[in-house]
């Protein structure tokens, strides 16, 4: 993880990143079952790895495959709250 | 009127102001460099003798490699300074002697221009790669931290690229 993530963060850096313990994570890692979570604000920690979590978005639980690269942001980031807007002619459709 | 690697320094500006020409380098960055370079406060850039000129030039053009920082300790008590008599290479030598490293430099990483906005690029791209909500609303030109878009975001639809800058 960047330390440089946690000072920008503007979180005191004597607490460290804010993280959900999942207690199920070892099993979903061997399993690789999905973890479903409401937890948006945890942060992504280098254990996380490899895991798929299902992160709720506010209406459903979107797939969220954790890479490398996603270590110190935060789960809600990958699971968009918003829906493009697209016209339709009619409402029941 | 001065040209430091392609950059523009306007002859009436002070130093620490006109620095802030380039891009990547801000007030505190500009002082910083001033205190390292022995600029003054009110120096303006037609005062700067060419030395500093081209030591500006030297360090900005490879801040990493820069010769690392000198500090003089505090004398003692005890200390009785050298002779009039002794020559200017003898107190150079014994200044060197003296001197201990200096605090850990940090202009070392110092980045500038096209360097400067190419880290800003592999950050948005990277943003971008990973699927993040920043990297989504970057190439969507869209305001990143929750502004509104009714109207306006005028500043986002400009800025806001994947690839910045063109």
């Amino acid at each position: 993880m960047q330390p440089s993530l946690i000072l920008r963060s503007g979180r005191s850096a004597w607490k460290g990143p804010y993280f959900v313990a999942f207690s199920n994570l070892k099993q979903a890692l061997e399993d690789n079952v999905p973890i479903r979570t409401n937890a948006r604000a945890c942060t992504i920690l280098p254990n996380f790895v490899g895991v798929r979590f299902l992160v709720h978005n506010g209406k459903d639980y979107v797939p969220v495959a954790v890479t490398q690269d996603m270590i110190g942001h935060k789960l809600g980031e990958f699971a968009h709250t918003k829906k493009r807007f697209t016209y339709r002619a009619t409402k029941n459709r | 009127m001065v040209h430091v690697l392609g950059v523009l320094l306007p002859d009436l500006q002070y130093a620490r102001q006109a620095l802030t020409t380039f891009y990547g380098i801000g007030n505190k960055t500009a002082h910083r460099l001033c205190a390292r370079l022995q600029v003054h406060d009110r120096q303006k850039i037609r005062d700067l003798t060419p030395t500093q000129i081209t030591e500006l030039a030297s360090f900005l053009a490879s801040p990493s490699t820069a010769s690392p920082l000198r500090r003089m300790p505090l004398a003692s008590f005890k200390y009785k300074p050298p002779p009039v008599s002794t020559s200017i290479e003898d107190i150079r030598r014994r200044v060197l002697e003296d001197s201990v490293p200096g605090p850990p430099d940090t202009l070392k990483g110092l980045k500038i221009e096209s360097e400067a906005k190419r880290v800003v690029k592999e950050n948005i791209a990277h943003l971008r790669m990973i699927g993040s909500y920043v990297g989504k609303r970057h190439a969507m030109g869209l305001p990143v931290r929750g502004q509104n878009t009714q109207s306006n975001a005028k500043t986002a639809r400009k800025l806001n690229r994947v690839t910045r800058f063109g």
